[in-house]
């Protein structure tokens, strides 16, 4: 059966936009005008705010570039607390190691502002957690978490990761409170004369 | 400075549907369509079409629902490694059970709850390198493949995959799996 068409204006730049990616991708400019369509009825159908998901979509991206899994965080806080519990040296170390890893790919990846960078998409990754957040003044950085579903375990190595990342980047922790559920790190510049 | 305008075509069906959800949204429909293009333009931008942002789409909303956290895959590793080795029926049935979640949550939510967890695991475990489903009258073939999965971890997504599955209402007929390769046949 033949579909019938209507037509609708479009604002030029958009439609313009969208023909050459349609073209790239095989596409006419019917075809993906209306796949784009019938996504955001999709989206309202099922009460999605498509906006919040297209402003965060480049999250699952760039979390899988840096070597992040996604699962159910209530699979890791168990599995943290039973890896915690049989080797709380080991899993502390592996964290910390984790952390290290992750700013050395910033760090050496080239970007104009790696510690930025790292800061953007670790608050992004991290959306499960009610409050996070990253200060960096000019030779000291804080970190703030509060997440009341973090288990204890999974505070310790969650910080110990903070830990590693920061030292990656040149700081060293000057104060660290850790209770189930709270982070809160101070660390200093390694150049910087701590007792000074 | 002022933008100029462009025809494009719309199918009359669809139109009518924009039409009616703009009006939902308390929004006419240039408003709508527009909003629509550019929020599509920026998901193009880091490298997603529409079909695959509407697969993201529904693995992010499951994820907030369901409270999805990210783990640097090292820390995941270990952790299976160290939680296998103390508590190997555990671990299995935590991460069945987990699975037992998601399925029913997909299962109410999704008229192909099976094809819906095929998108979540292609998007959300990108250690897995091959994800198939096959679905023949009442059965399903599922297939996971992963050149990086341990061992430990093979075994407990097998278990998440069952739990998943049978919330699902299939019941296995066969099972098959080793590092790096499951290989499931379930039944209605």
């Amino acid at each position: 059966m033949k579909v019938k068409r209507k037509t609708l204006f479009a604002r030029e730049d958009l439609a313009n936009r969208l023909s050459i990616i349609a073209k790239q991708h095989g596409y006419t400019l019917y075809n993906l005008v209306n796949e784009i369509l019938e996504l955001a009825i999709q989206a309202e159908d099922a009460g999605i705010n498509l906006r919040r998901i297209f402003e965060e979509s480049w999250i699952l991206k760039t979390a899988k570039r840096d070597g992040f899994i996604l699962g159910f965080e209530s699979l890791w806080y168990d599995m943290a607390d039973m890896a915690y519990e049989k080797d709380k040296d080991e899993a502390i170390k592996r964290w910390f190691e984790a952390g290290v890893w992750l700013a050395k790919r910033y760090a050496s990846a080239g970007i104009e502002d790696p510690f930025e960078t790292f800061k953007r998409n670790l608050e992004a990754y991290t959306w499960n957690v009610p409050e996070f957040t990253i200060e960096k003044g000019e030779k000291t950085v804080s970190v703030r978490i509060i997440s009341p579903r973090f288990s204890e375990s999974y505070t310790i190595l969650y910080s110990a990761f903070l830990e590693g990342a920061l030292e990656a980047f040149g700081y060293k922790t000057s104060s660290k409170e850790v209770s189930v559920g709270v982070i809160r790190l101070k660390a200093v510049g390694k150049e910087v004369d701590v007792e000074g | 400075m002022s933008k100029g305008k462009r025809l494009v075509y719309v199918s009359e069906d669809l139109l009518r549907e924009v039409m009616e959800v703009a009006r939902s949204e308390g929004k006419s429909l240039g408003v709508f369509v527009e909003e629509s293009l550019r929020l599509a333009l920026s998901a193009e931008g880091v490298g997603y079409s529409p079909k695959e942002a509407a697969e993201l789409l529904e693995v992010t909303h499951a994820n907030r629902i369901l409270g999805g956290a990210f783990v640097p895959l090292d820390v995941f590793n270990h952790l299976v490694r160290v939680a296998y080795r103390s508590g190997r029926k555990k671990l299995k049935e935590i991460w069945y059970e987990s699975g037992v979640l998601h399925g029913k949550y997909l299962k109410e939510r999704f008229e192909n709850p099976v094809e819906a967890f095929k998108a979540f695991l292609e998007a959300a475990r990108w250690d897995l390198s091959e994800v198939e489903v096959k679905e023949e009258d009442d059965a399903v073939k599922l297939r996971c493949f992963s050149t990086i999965l341990t061992k430990e971890g093979t075994e407990i997504l097998l278990k998440y995959l069952e739990g998943a599955l049978h919330s699902m209402g299939y019941k296995i007929i066969k099972s098959d799996h080793m590092r790096g390769m499951i290989i499931l046949e379930f039944k209605r």
